[in-house]
C-alpha cells in the first residue's frame, strides 16, 4: 500500500477557489434536476461497491477494524443509504402544499424543498466513510453543492475517499479538502449555507464561533458519556452480549457507545461475570488476536485512555491489557467507580468500560441528570415501568432500550444529540432535510381582495369587525385553576 | 433606565434562569393539559387586555390600533387556541415505517422538550415577535426568558406586568433592560434562543451561543426585493405594494423594500401608486390615525438622512413626503430611478421609503437580486408561468411570493424563515413547536431478535459477512 501517511494538504488558495468554483456551480443549477442528482448518488455507491477491498484495507490500517465491522456498519450501511437516496428523492422533493385553510386557499400556499447552496461537512476519524459520505448523500438528494474536510487522523481512508471522489463524482459538485487546523480554519473563515460538524465539543465550539461570523447555520453531532442504566431483574445474559459488543465495536470509538455503566450495589459481580462470559466468547484466543478487535486510532489517544486507566481508583475487574506499539488496549472492566474517578472525567471513546454501584435507580437518575445531556442513554430492562421512570426522568439524544448502536440503522429515525451532545438531525431523509430549505411561496390572485380588500386602509370600524368575523376565534370556557394550584388566572374574572 | 421601564437588575438575571430550570426539571411542563392551561391563558390575555397593549403602542410609537389588532393580537390568539388544539396531534410520538426486520424493536420518535428557552423580541411587532415565539415554546414544554425591546418601553413594561398575571411565572418570566442586561442574559447557557432582529446582533447572539453550544433560531431581514412584469396590471401591484410598504410605516421585516421593474412601465406603476395613496389616505398620511410613526429619533434620523442623500428622483404630486420630526411621522415617499450604488440601496430600508430601480430584462433583475445578500423574501407581480419558474429556479429567498405582499405570513401553516443573511430556523405554529423540539429516537430490542442479531458477535463467521454485508452485493440500478 502507498505511503498513506501523507496527505498532500490543500493550499489556502485552493480552498479558495474551490469554494467559488462551487458556487459558480449551484448558481448554474448543476443540481437542480433529480435526475442530475440521482446520478451522482449511484456513482457514490458504485464508488463504495468497486472499491470495497481496498476501503477495508484502509481501515485496517487506520483503526485495525475486523473486516466485518467495516462491512456491516460502514460500508454496506452506506450503500444502503445511497439505495435509500435515490429511491426517495424524487418525493423527499416534492413541492408540499400547506395544510388546508378555508381563508387562504385561494393563495394556493405551497412549500418548495431547495437546496440551501454550498455545504461544507467536516468529518471524524472513527466512522470515516458512513460518517464523511452520509452526508453527502443527503446534501445532493437535496441538491446542494458539497465540501467533505475528513479527518487527517484516519489518513488512509481520507486519502481513498480523496483520490476516489472525483473519479465517480462530477468535481463542479463535490470536493473533498485534506488538511488540519489550518485548512480547517480558513474553511471555517468562509461563509457556507450550512455546516455539519461531527466530533467534539471543544472543537464545536469553535466552529460554532466561527460561523457566527458568517451566520452561517451549523449542526453539531458530538458526543458525551452515554450512560446505561441496568435494571437487576433483566435478562442479564443477553443485556451483556448487547452492552459488550457496542462496546467492543471499532475499540469502543464511537460516539453513542455505551460509556459506563449504572448499576445497584448488590448486582454488579453478577453483571460482571456476565460481561466477562460474553467476553470469552467473542474472543475465544483472545481480542489481541490479529483481526477480531479494533485499535486505538493514534498514540495520542492510546495514551490518552491509557492515563485514565491509570489514575482509575477503580479494581480491574478483567482485562487492561495495553500494547502501545500496536494501540491495541483489550476490553477492559473497572467496577467500584465513583463519580469523581478518571474513567469519569470526559468521553472514553475507548474500550474501557466503567461500573458506578449506586443504590437504586432514583441514584442512577439523579447521577446521570447532574451531568451533561448524554447523546443516547441506554435501560436495560423488560419492566416497562422501570424503562418509563428512566426515560421520563432524563433528557438524551436519543433513549434506547435492551441493544446498543443500532438505533442508528434504524431508517425513519432521527440521529442527535441535545445540550452538549448536539443540536440538528441526520440519516437519511433527515440529512436531505437538514441540507433542505423550506422556501414557502403563495401565489394571490386579483378577485382575493373581493374578501380581503378589507385590510386597506382607509381603516373602518366596519372593516376591523369584518376582518374579526373572518379571521377571529372563539376561547374554550376560562381556566379555574393554574397547574401551581393558586386561584389567580388574572384579569376578567 | 427610563422613567417608564423597569430594568431587571442584572444580578437577579441568573437566578432567574436557575428558577426556570429548577421548574423545567419537576417536570411539571410535561402535561399537556398544563400546557393547554397556558395556551389558553395567553389567548385571555391578548383578548382581555387588547386595549392596554394597544395603548401602549399608540405611546410607543403611534402603531395603528387597527394595525395592532388585526395584524398582532388576532394572530397571537389565533395561534395559541390552534397550538393548543393541535398540541396533541405534534407532540404524540411517531412510530416510523421501518423494514421488516426492524419492526419488533419497537423505533418511536418522542417529542421532548429542549428545556429552558430564551426569547429576544423586537420593537416592530412586539406582541407577534414575542408571544408567537412563546406559544411555540409553551407548547413544545419549555420554560421561557422573554428579553423584549426597551425600544417599546411601554409594551415591554406593560408585557412584564402581564406574564406575570396570566401565566405560571414559575416557568415564564419576563426580562427587561439594555445592553448590560442583555450581556449578561447571553452569558448564561439556555437550551434554545430564539432571536429575531438583525444581522449584526444576531452575530453578537450566536458568537455567545457558540461558547455552550446553544442552538439558535435567527429571525433576520435584509432587503426584499418586488420584481414587477411589464404585463402585469400596475394598478393592482401598486396597491397591494404600497399597502405592503405602509403597514407599520414600512418597519416590518418582510416590508417590500425596492421595486425592479421594466424602464417603459415605471410611470404607469407611479400613477398606481398615486392613485392608491389618495384612496388610502385621502388627507395624506401625516396625520392619519391609520398610518403609524418612525418607532424612535435614532431611526427618524437615519431614515430622514438616507433619503435626503439618494440621488434618484423623488415622486411629488399626491405624495407631499410631509415630515413632522417631533411626532416622528414620516409620509410614504416614492423614489424613481434609482442606481444600484444609490443610498436607498445601502442597507434594509425599514421605512416608509420605496425606491424603484428600471431594468431592462428579466436577466438584469434576476442578477441585480442575485448580486446582494438573499432575501427575506422576494415578491414578483407576474402571471407568466416562464418568469416565476425563472425566479424559483434562479434566485433563492427565504419564501417567495407571488402578486401580494406578506400575505404569506397569514398562511399561519407555512413554514417562515430566512436563508444566508436573512436568518435560519422556521416558525408558525407546528414549526415554532419544532424548534423548541428535541426529536428523541428510541429502540427497545426484545431478546427474541438474537436469532437475528447474533451473527453480528464475534468470531465472525462467514455467513455472518453474507447476511450483514449483503449490500455491497446489492443490484444497483445502472
Amino acid at each position: 500500500m502507498a505511503d498513506t501517511t501523507q496527505l498532500k494538504y490543500a493550499t489556502l488558495n485552493e480552498i479558495d477557489a474551490i469554494h467559488a468554483t462551487l458556487r459558480q456551480s449551484f448558481r448554474a443549477g448543476k443540481l437542480r434536476s433529480i435526475a442530475a442528482r440521482k446520478v451522482q448518488i449511484l456513482q457514490l455507491a458504485y464508488l463504495i461497491q468497486d472499491n470495497h477491498d481496498r476501503f477495508k484495507e484502509a481501515f485496517a490500517a487506520d483503526l485495525g477494524r475486523p473486516a466485518l465491522e467495516t462491512a456491516l456498519l460502514e460500508l454496506d450501511a452506506t450503500i444502503g443509504d445511497c439505495k435509500i437516496a435515490y429511491d426517495g428523492v424524487e418525493k423527499w422533493a416534492r413541492t408540499e402544499k400547506a395544510p388546508f385553510s378555508l381563508n387562504f386557499f385561494p393563495m394556493r400556499p405551497v412549500i418548495r424543498k431547495e437546496p440551501k447552496g454550498v455545504v461544507l461537512s467536516i468529518s471524524p476519524f472513527n466512522y470515516p466513510v458512513w460518517l464523511a459520505l452520509g452526508p453527502m448523500i443527503g446534501a445532493i438528494a437535496a441538491g446542494n453543492c458539497f465540501v467533505l474536510k475528513p479527518s487527517e487522523l484516519s489518513p488512509a481512508v481520507s486519502g481513498l475517499i480523496a483520490e476516489l471522489v472525483p473519479k465517480y463524482l462530477d468535481p463542479d459538485v463535490v470536493r473533498i479538502v485534506l488538511g488540519a487546523v489550518p485548512e480547517t480554519t480558513r474553511l471555517l473563515e468562509l461563509p457556507w449555507a450550512h455546516i455539519l460538524y461531527t466530533g467534539s465539543g471543544r472543537v464545536a465550539k469553535i466552529v460554532c464561533a466561527a460561523a457566527a461570523k458568517t451566520l452561517t447555520p451549523v449542526s453539531t453531532e458530538l458526543g458525551g458519556k452515554s450512560p446505561v442504566v441496568i435494571d437487576p431483574k433483566c435478562d442479564l445474559q443477553t443485556a451483556a452480549k448487547r452492552i459488550m459488543w457496542g462496546k467492543c465495536v471499532n475499540a469502543g470509538q464511537t460516539c453513542v457507545a455505551p460509556d459506563y455503566i449504572l448499576v445497584p450495589e448488590d448486582a454488579q459481580d453478577k453483571v460482571v461475570q456476565a460481561l466477562k462470559a460474553t467476553h470469552d466468547e467473542f474472543y475465544p484466543t483472545g481480542p489481541s488476536t490479529a483481526g477480531v478487535f479494533g485499535r486505538i486510532v493514534n498514540h495520542a489517544h492510546f495514551r490518552r485512555l491509557k492515563g485514565l486507566l491509570d489514575r482509575s481508583a477503580g479494581e480491574i475487574a478483567f482485562g487492561g491489557e495495553t500494547n502501545e506499539n500496536d494501540k491495541y488496549i483489550s476490553p477492559t472492566i473497572v467496577k467500584n467507580v465513583k463519580g469523581d474517578d478518571s474513567l469519569m472525567s470526559e468521553e472514553l471513546f475507548g474500550p474501557i468500560l466503567p461500573i458506578v454501584p449506586v443504590k437504586n435507580v432514583d441514584e442512577a437518575i439523579a447521577f446521570i441528570n447532574d451531568r451533561d445531556n448524554p447523546l443516547t442513554l441506554y435501560v436495560f430492562s423488560q419492566d416497562a415501568a422501570f424503562k418509563a421512570k428512566v426515560f421520563d426522568n432524563t433528557l438524551s439524544g436519543s433513549a434506547v432500550a435492551n441493544d446498543t448502536l443500532v438505533h442508528c440503522a434504524v431508517d425513519g429515525l432521527p440521529f442527535g444529540g441535545i445540550g452538549p451532545s448536539g443540536s440538528g438531525y441526520h440519516t437519511r431523509k433527515y440529512t436531505f432535510d437538514l441540507f433542505t430549505h423550506l422556501r414557502s411561496s403563495l401565489d394571490s390572485p386579483a378577485w382575493v381582495d373581493a374578501i380581503f380588500g378589507s385590510r386597506f386602509p382607509p381603516y373602518t370600524a366596519k372593516k376591523e369587525s369584518f376582518l374579526k368575523s373572518l379571521l377571529g376565534v372563539k376561547l374554550p370556557p376560562r381556566p379555574r385553576q393554574l397547574a401551581n394550584g393558586t386561584d389567580q388566572v388574572g384579569k376578567g374574572n | 433606565m427610563s422613567d417608564i421601564l423597569t430594568y431587571t437588575p442584572v444580578e437577579e438575571i441568573p437566578k432567574i434562569r436557575d428558577d426556570l430550570r429548577a421548574t423545567f426539571r419537576t417536570g411539571v411542563t410535561r402535561s399537556l393539559e398544563w400546557r393547554k392551561r397556558q395556551l389558553y391563558q395567553l389567548a385571555r390575555m391578548a383578548q382581555n387586555e387588547a386595549e392596554a397593549v394597544c395603548d401602549a403602542m399608540t405611546r410607543d410609537f403611534g402603531k395603528p390600533r387597527f394595525e395592532v389588532i388585526v395584524a398582532e393580537l388576532s394572530a397571537v390568539i389565533r395561534v395559541a387556541l390552534k397550538s393548543a388544539e393541535k398540541l396533541e396531534e405534534w407532540a404524540r410520538p411517531e412510530l416510523p415505517d421501518v423494514p421488516d426486520s426492524q419492526k419488533n424493536w419497537k423505533p418511536t420518535i418522542y417529542k421532548v422538550p429542549k428545556g429552558t428557552a430564551l426569547i429576544i423580541s423586537p420593537w416592530n411587532f412586539p406582541v407577534t415577535l414575542t408571544l408567537q415565539p412563546l406559544v411555540g415554546a409553551i407548547a413544545a414544554g419549555c420554560c421561557a426568558v422573554l428579553k423584549p425591546s426597551e425600544n417599546v418601553p411601554h409594551f415591554s413594561e406593560l408585557l412584564a406586568k402581564l406574564v406575570s398575571q396570566y401565566l405560571d411565572t414559575s416557568a415564564y418570566r419576563v426580562v427587561n433592560g439594555a445592553v448590560p442586561e442583555i450581556t449578561k442574559v447571553l452569558e448564561l447557557q439556555w437550551d434554545h434562543i430564539f432571536y429575531t432582529g438583525n444581522g449584526r446582533v444576531a452575530r453578537i447572539v450566536t458568537t455567545a451561543a457558540a461558547k455552550h453550544l446553544t442552538p439558535c433560531s435567527l429571525e433576520l431581514g435584509g432587503k426584499s426585493p418586488v420584481v414587477v412584469d411589464a404585463a402585469y396590471d400596475m394598478e393592482l401591484a401598486a396597491k397591494r405594494i404600497l399597502w405592503g410598504k405602509c403597514n407599520n410605516a414600512g418597519q416590518i421585516c418582510v416590508a417590500p423594500d425596492y421595486i425592479l421593474v421594466p424602464r417603459q412601465k415605471q410611470d404607469e406603476l407611479v400613477r398606481g401608486f398615486e392613485k392608491a395613496y389618495r384612496t388610502f389616505f385621502p388627507n395624506g398620511a401625516l396625520d392619519d390615525a391609520d398610518y403609524g410613526g418612525i418607532v424612535n429619533d435614532f431611526h427618524f434620523k437615519r431614515l430622514s438622512t438616507m433619503l435626503d442623500r439618494s440621488q434618484g428622483e423623488k415622486v411629488g404630486g399626491a405624495f407631499e413626503g410631509r415630515r413632522d420630526p417631533a411626532r416622528r411621522r414620516l409620509e410614504p415617499v416614492i423614489v424613481k430611478g434609482v442606481d444600484g450604488n444609490d443610498s436607498l440601496l445601502e442597507e434594509e430600508i425599514f421605512g416608509p421609503l420605496l425606491p424603484i430601480v428600471v431594468v431592462d430584462s428579466l436577466d438584469d433583475a434576476i442578477d441585480f437580486i442575485n448580486a446582494r445578500p438573499h432575501p427575506l423574501v422576494l415578491y414578483a407581480f407576474t402571471e407568466d408561468p416562464n418568469v416565476k419558474e425563472r425566479l424559483i429556479n434562479e434566485t433563492q429567498s427565504g419564501s417567495i411570493v407571488f402578486n401580494d405582499t406578506f400575505q404569506h405570513l397569514a398562511v399561519a401553516e407555512l413554514p417562515f424563515s430566512g436563508i444566508g443573511e436573512s436568518g435560519y430556523g422556521y416558525q408558525f405554529l407546528r414549526y415554532t413547536f419544532e424548534a423548541f423540539t428535541h426529536l428523541r429516537s428510541s429502540v427497545d430490542i426484545p431478546k427474541s431478535e438474537e436469532s437475528r442479531l447474533s451473527l453480528r458477535y464475534p468470531p465472525h463467521k462467514p455467513e455472518a459477512y453474507q447476511v450483514l454485508g449483503s449490500a455491497l452485493n446489492i443490484r444497483i440500478p445502472e
